[in-house]
């Protein structure tokens, strides 16, 4: 069967989710402008704008698009073209995407799609194509449960510092599954929505920690050689930096000393050697216990720490306030799940291949080339090569929408 | 609490001095009467000292009802030369003036009731509030209104003390804040056009400002930017985006745009780039063209793009690592032309050595 038409069995799955669930749409629809991603010919539709929910839901029913977006800006004139439409502000939008984390075991998922004739292969791609000795590939990574742990931690860190140093509740913070990779989390406040984005960028590196010297921060050697720092139980990057380099006199190792070229390696030594002793003073608090430490040492410690409290979030995203994002409450094209929205208390326990699950249907009959192993409502299934399967709708449609397999008459 | 008359004379930007004023209702054509003289001669003075010294002066024992006028008038003024060096100058010399008397205030509740009345900030005293000593405490969403101009590292908010969405501020700090937000509500007054015919004496001093401005103006010359390309000065980014790209590797789309930028800005044309481009890689040539011809400006909506500064190529993680020449420039191009300064010094160097 060809992509197209597994690409149209595919949309009749969508359609008919549609047809069967609501969607909901995003606050002062009117002034958003939304976009589609359609199966046929993989079109882009932008610049499309509804007044009401209704239009909405019945144009998404009637299309069943792959992919569906709005604008995270408002506009005056959505409809019209980029340069006429009339900025009038923005939703705060953070992603968090496998993509963009180096996380230990992205290199084991990585598999690879021929772009002549679509044949797979796990690992690296080929020089050559086995199948037909085309030589672009595009280069995929399979989604894992680790990976998703690692986004999910990233994700608490980046609430973390919302509601801790910007001082947002938490009925202002929305969390989101990706529907894929990743989660997104959008932030509807009237005073934050006129950012521009040189302020959108300050707080990029702030969540980050681009461009913090640690002696602004506290830092510094005092007139009479001692070294004064932060304290843990500070707010803000100042109790981020001082529970860093805790954490990292906690666990650091002679192995980890290689990391910090340039730094004289006696005073490392002597960190590790004493370890407690400096771990105790820490929890009092008292810089003043630790002697024997020069200022350079600590500013390369705690540069290395701080770079554990940030959170990985996509700089792109954030600062870009022209933005399309992804419509919650609708299928991922790449998946078949659905963006759903997650309470920030709840957030912990979500497991996303069985908390966004969209199709819920009988067993189908599916043949897959190639498929790592993977999780859907606490099952496990694959790996898979060449081989005729039969699976329940939502891994049968996970197969199907990555690309990997194709329905069997 | 509550500002004195000596107060709104000394920040004519706030509403109450807005409010003052229109009390006053004073009209243009009023201001024909001899009795206005002092003060038309006082704006007069607050727009030549704005040109000559970058601010607007105060005497410590001023005619308080002259000082909160004039400021009024002297915005008509200003408007009537129709000279946009001179909107800017101005807007910046009332707002240096502000921030001169803003930091040394004795009462902290000054500064706070000047910017929760007058722009709507969210602030508060901060006495107490943390184990460190400040003044202030403003909200992060008014504070990035104006800090991300300010160019030193202690006003990026990463390296701010930053708790439940203040940011802490020392006195001195919040001055140079609300002087900031001050000039952008002299700017929002420096729009338009007078309509009015002015009396005499208004004429007058319009002219003679004018004059000076020509004067002054002279003074100032734009710097060129030379039409060559010269590889040797590209900056550590620039260089490492050009070897990625013509050793066929990936590029992020931020990547793309600031090579292509910089080569436009550098006096390259959109050929010469589309041909760089395409030559080097299996690009298509089409989407290449339109891509390029967009970033300079001849598609969309016709702005011409220049590439992003250090500090966001830093966010976007394509700074490489700085060299020498870096820590005295913020923006690539800047960092290409000063090198092609020294590479052209040195070459004469070496020419006549």
């Amino acid at each position: 069967m060809d992509r197209s038409s597994v690409e149209s069995f595919i949309r009749e799955a969508f359609a008919s989710y549609y047809h069967n669930n609501t969607v909901q749409s995003p606050i002062a629809i009117e002034r958003r402008e939304f976009g589609f991603l359609l199966f046929k010919e993989r079109m882009m539709v932008r610049h499309k704008t509804f007044h009401i929910e209704k239009d909405l839901r019945s144009f998404i029913e009637s299309t069943a698009p792959s992919d569906v977006y709005y604008s995270a800006a408002y506009y005056e004139r959505p409809d019209e073209d980029m340069s006429r439409k009339g900025w009038l502000g923005a939703d705060l939008i953070f992603d968090i995407d496998v993509d963009h984390i180096n996380t230990p075991c992205r290199v084991k998922h990585a598999y690879w799609i021929c772009k002549k004739c679509g044949e797979i292969g796990g690992g690296d791609p080929p020089s050559k194509c086995s199948k037909c000795e085309g030589e672009h590939f595009r280069e995929e990574i399979w989604p894992c449960k680790t990976c998703m742990e690692i986004t999910k931690t990233e994700t608490r860190k980046l609430i973390g510092f919302l509601t801790d140093d910007f001082g947002f509740s938490s009925s202002e913070i929305k969390v989101f599954f990706s529907g894929h990779r990743g989660y997104h989390v959008h932030i509807e406040n009237e005073g934050i929505g006129r950012l521009d984005q040189l302020a959108r960028k300050e707080i990029v590196d702030y969540i980050l920690g681009t461009g913090l010297k640690p002696e602004l921060h506290e830092l510094h050697e005092t007139k009479s050689g001692m070294v004064v720092g932060p304290d843990p139980n500070d707010k803000g990057w100042r109790g981020k930096i001082a529970r860093g380099i805790y954490d990292f006199l906690a666990s650091a190792t002679s192995r980890d000393l290689e990391k910090f070229k340039g730094v004289e390696r006696r005073a490392l030594e002597k960190i590790i050697n004493n370890r407690d002793a400096f771990m105790e003073a820490w929890g009092r608090a008292s810089w003043q216990d630790i002697r024997g430490v020069g200022i350079k040492t600590w500013e390369k410690i705690s540069k290395y720490a701080l770079q554990e409290q940030g959170a990985s979030i996509d700089t792109v995203v954030t600062t870009d306030i022209h933005r399309l994002i992804r419509m919650p409450t609708t299928l991922h094209g790449k998946t078949g799940f659905k963006v759903v929205e997650i309470p920030v208390e709840d957030l912990e326990d979500f497991d996303p291949f069985s908390g966004a699950i969209a199709f819920k249907g009988d067993s189908m009959a599916i043949y897959v080339n190639w498929a790592d192993r993977f999780e859907v409502r606490d099952m496990v299934y694959g790996p898979y090569k060449k081989e005729r399967v039969k699976l329940p709708q939502a891994a049968a449609m996970f197969l199907l929408c990555k690309g990997v397999a194709e329905p069997t008459e | 609490m509550v500002l004195s008359k000596a107060d709104i004379a000394k920040y004519p930007f706030t509403v109450e001095a807005a409010r003052y004023v229109k009390d006053l209702d004073l009209r243009i054509e009023d201001l024909a009467n001899r009795d206005y003289d002092g003060i038309i001669n006082r704006a007069r003075e607050r727009v030549e000292e704005a040109i000559l010294y970058g601010v607007v002066g105060w005497n410590e024992a001023p005619n308080y009802d002259v000082e909160i006028i004039s400021f009024p008038i002297s915005i008509v003024m200003v408007l009537s030369t129709e000279s946009s060096f001179l909107r800017k100058r101005y807007a910046l010399a009332e707002a240096k003036k502000a921030y001169n008397l803003l930091r040394v205030e004795k009462e902290d509740e000054k500064l706070v009731e000047i910017a929760s009345s007058s722009f709507n900030w969210d602030i508060k005293t901060a006495v107490g509030a943390t184990r460190q000593t400040y003044d202030f405490a403003l909200s992060f969403i008014n504070y990035l209104e104006n800090a991300p101009s300010f160019h030193d590292y202690k006003w990026k908010l990463v390296n701010r003390f930053m708790a439940d969405g203040y940011v802490f501020l020392m006195k001195d700090e919040l001055a140079r804040l609300i002087s900031e937000e001050a000039m952008k509500h002299v700017q929002k007054r420096l729009v338009g056009k007078i309509r009015a015919e002015l009396p005499p004496t208004l004429i007058q001093a319009v002219g003679s400002i004018t004059q000076l401005i020509v004067t002054q103006q002279e003074t100032i010359q734009a710097e060129e930017t030379p039409q060559v390309m010269v590889e040797e000065a590209y900056p550590p980014c620039i260089r490492a985006l050009n070897e990625s790209f013509h050793s066929n590797q990936s590029i992020s789309h931020i990547g793309r745009f600031t090579l292509t930028s910089f080569l436009l800005n550098i006096g390259l044309s959109v050929e010469d780039v589309v041909k760089l481009f395409t030559s080097a890689t299996d690009f298509d040539k089409n989407l290449t063209k339109y891509q390029v011809e967009h970033i300079a400006g001849k598609r969309g909506s016709g702005t011409k793009y220049t590439p992003p500064k250090c500090e966001t190529l830093k966010t976007h993680g394509l700074c490489p690592g700085m060299d020498d020449v870096c820590k005295m420039v913020k923006h690539p191009l800047a960092y290409y032309r000063r090198k092609l300064r020294q590479t052209k010094a040195g070459t004469v160097a070496v020419k006549s050595g």
